[in-house]
């Protein structure tokens, strides 16, 4: 039996997606792994790889719109004869839609497999037990689902989905809130003026671990926002409510003077510490800081926020960066067993519909940065698609800009030499 | 585990353990005797019992004859008539030499004699590969035995274990029989001194995970261990539970890990097929948890194949590693 190749479901609210371009032809060797088609969905656009060695047949032509879960082709192991495109044995999606007319039609010649209903409906859906279960607890159809797992077959996690779309729509996402003190994570060594660093959303403190090499003839303090990291899930009322909750942090650290250094919304946070804790802030590095323009990409926050799979995740976060290489498959799934705990997104959204509703910041920290007296800088890529870098312009003279040509939204993590160096030497 | 006061917890191998378990065993109860070849003088194949001959003399601590068959039946006649003897094997895979006294004799004697007598027998086994010892001396037969009613069936992977199971099976009034890998007998680890049992048919969890659960035995409990430390940085949770015991299984342990996570790997050296993973996979597709695996269930297990002498191919046909971490990672990505 060949193996299929399913459209896969890459955002959570995509329900078909559009073979946008094969790289490679019909009667083509490919190996497992090799790029062989893109899509195209509402939101984004990402390339899928072959899952297994061998040569491609029955592809759906390009420009076509197909179920998630329904094959846009099969690859032949070596020796198997081509015939026919095979019959599905699994749960049954539609046949995939032909593109319509004003498209540019390709030259493939086999048709796109078609689903015999005569069969499907003999068979039984594709689905774990605990998949089962939860639709039987649910009264949910398991014949009303698409699978995302190996040959669709329904997993815990497709049956969560809809649940949460039956149930969940308008309401806000919950989590239970919970008390304590955020998570503060020291080094070991380092001597002098400590330097506190502050993550931005959707983060934790691992994200400084690029840059920290450079800094750590320092010793250094990396406070987790709330709802990130190991730090507790709260429902926050707003910006200034977040500064508390960092700033409490700050002053249990008992410091007499500090540098911060923030990233995104935490340099926001950290523009908001050092307005009001002038004298024990001696320094001041704002890395692509929220808080010094009206509009952000809320579309990218949105969809960090609600990924729930490395597939869904993946295309958001090389948004955030210039050279979107270095966010590997690796990577990204590391990212996404982090945001695992469907309570830490729940509370991460509701954050953000807070901070940052419909694309847009709600606080101005402009007067703040006017009324810095210690040194402080600004450093931004130009390449930043998720916060304008034009919103350093409207800085005051008296503050440092330091602008990257190549570089987005994370500049310590796609070259963290340069700005490990550049944070390092004012010290 | 249940130690008494006063205990000193020290760095020791597990073959040290064990000669401890039996030094404490030989001098606490005089009915304790040591049966073997080569076990006096030479103190064992793998140098287990070491100097203990010197100690108790060739009346507890006995060499027996090149003869697997005779020197197991004199331990089952003795543990019929009131003695406590541990039978070493210079090699597991030597059992089958003495398959009748096992598997017909200790094994059944109470229950053909209806509960008039039993056998308090303890034997141990040295086994699974990785020493280039090739195919009659590498095996992993522990399912062998497991499948015989009347047996116990332990595989102790860690030098406090190996300790304690040897002390639980003395206590026990019914055969144990208690497998040894081979490449454990040089690990070191945290023993108590003193006496101490391990309670057999409880199984370990070692490490805690809620992405995936790895049922794994004896040296397979270390590379599971080594597999989950490198899918920490994936972040992937793996729960690694060590059976400990084989017959009998502790279904609780294991039902309430696959509960958790919905996910089942087993781990074992020995011949994938008709083994423990069949077992442990059974239990679970048989039991209420079967309703929480949202995945197929995984078995990594030996290859059909004798052990190679080639050290490279006897890497090859038992679950390595990196198999390990490859099957763990497509159970925890829902990509299995």
């Amino acid at each position: 039996m060949p193996t299929e190749i399913i459209m896969p479901k890459v955002d959570m609210d995509m329900e078909t997606g559009k073979i946008a371009a094969w790289h490679v032809e019909e009667g083509a060797r490919v190996a497992e792994g090799e790029p062989i088609f893109d899509i195209e969905t509402d939101k984004a656009a990402m390339e899928v790889e072959a899952p297994a060695n061998g040569t491609l047949h029955h592809l759906v032509p390009e420009g076509a719109e197909v179920p998630i879960g329904a094959p846009v082709g099969w690859l032949y192991a070596e020796g198997e004869e081509v015939g026919e495109p095979p019959v599905r044995k699994t749960q049954g999606p539609e046949r995939a839609k032909e593109p319509s007319k004003s498209e540019p039609k390709t030259e493939t010649p086999t048709p796109a497999p078609v689903t015999s209903t005569a069969e499907v409906a003999e068979e039984k859906p594709r689905a774990t037990p605990k998949a089962r279960k939860l639709a039987r607890d649910n009264g949910i159809d398991l014949a009303t689902l698409n699978g995302s797992g190996p040959r669709g077959r329904i997993q815990a996690a497709d049956v969560a989905v809809l649940d949460d779309r039956q149930h969940a729509a308008p309401v806000p996402p919950a989590f239970n809130n919970e008390a304590g003190p955020l998570s503060v994570i020291r080094s070991r060594g380092g001597t002098g003026t400590p330097i506190v660093l502050i993550h931005g959303f959707a983060n934790e403190a691992a994200a400084w671990s690029p840059i920290e090499s450079h800094l750590s003839r320092r010793p250094l303090i990396r406070i987790e926002l709330p709802c990130h990291g190991k730090s507790p899930k709260r429902r926050l009322s707003g910006f200034p409510e977040l500064v508390s909750d960092v700033r409490r942090a700050f002053d249990d650290l008992g410091l007499e003077a500090a540098h911060l250094v923030g990233h995104s919304l935490g340099g926001a946070v950290a523009l908001a510490i050092a307005d009001t804790r002038g004298n024990r802030v001696d320094g001041l590095t704002l890395i692509a800081p929220a808080g010094l323009g009206p509009d952000i990409n809320g579309a990218v926050i949105d969809g960090i926020g609600r990924a729930t799979r490395a597939e869904g995740l993946g295309p958001w976060l090389r948004q955030l960066v210039a050279d979107d290489t270095i966010i590997t498959d690796r990577y990204v799934r590391a990212a996404m067993m982090s945001r695992k705990d469907p309570d830490l997104r729940a509370a991460q959204m509701a954050m953000a519909d807070v901070l940052f509703p419909d694309g847009t910041q709600a606080f101005d920290l402009r007067p703040a940065i006017g009324r810095l007296a210690m040194p402080a800088r600004i450093v931004w890529g130009k390449r930043d698609a998720i916060i304008d870098w034009r919103h350093a312009l409207g800085a005051p003279g008296h503050i440092a800009l330091h602008l990257f040509d190549g570089l987005g939204h994370l500049p310590h993590l796609e070259s963290p030499d340069a700005i490990g160096q550049l944070i390092a030497a004012t010290l | 585990m249940n130690a008494q006061a006063g205990i000193e917890v020290r760095e020791i191998s597990y073959a040290q353990a064990i000669r401890e378990a039996m030094d404490i065993a030989l001098s606490e109860d005089e009915r304790v005797i040591l049966m073997g070849e080569d076990i006096g003088v030479y103190g064992g194949a793998f140098q287990v019992t070491g100097d203990l001959v010197d100690k108790y003399g060739t009346d507890r601590v006995m060499d027996t004859p090149i003869s697997e068959l005779g020197g197991a039946g004199v331990a089952v006649g003795a543990a019929m008539t009131g003695l406590r003897p541990i039978f070493e094997f210079q090699f597991s895979d030597f059992a089958t030499l003495a398959m009748e006294q096992i598997v017909n004799q200790a094994a059944k004697v109470r229950y053909m004699l209806g509960g008039a007598v039993s056998v308090p027998l303890v034997m141990r086994f040295p086994a699974g590969s990785g020493t280039g010892a090739a195919a009659q001396h590498s095996q992993s037969l522990e399912a062998w035995l497991g499948h015989v009613p009347g047996l116990k069936v332990v595989q102790p992977a860690t030098p406090e274990d190996a300790k304690g199971l040897l002390l639980a099976a003395l206590d026990d009034p019914d055969p144990v029989m208690i497998f040894e890998h081979k490449l454990l007998y040089k690990m070191k680890g945290q023993v108590p001194s003193g006496r101490y049992t391990t309670p057999i048919g409880k199984a370990a969890v070692r490490r805690e995970g809620g992405h995936v659960t790895i049922v794994a035995t004896a040296i397979m409990v270390h590379k599971a261990l080594d597999a989950a430390k490198a899918l920490e940085d994936e972040g992937i949770e793996a729960e690694v539970i060590d059976l400990r015991t084989i017959r009998p299984l502790d279904g609780d342990t294991v039902l309430a890990s696959v509960r958790k996570t919905g996910k089942l790997l087993c781990v074992y050296e020995a011949v994938k097929t008709l083994g423990i993973g069949a077992e442990v996979s059974a239990m679970v597709a048989e039991s209420d948890a079967f309703d929480f695996l949202d995945a197929p269930i995984v078995r990594l297990g030996g290859a059909e194949s004798p052990i190679p002498y080639n050290p490279e191919l006897e890497k090859a046909v038992v679950p390595q590693v990196p198999d390990i971490i490859e099957a763990a990672r497509g159970l925890a990505e829902g990509r299995t």
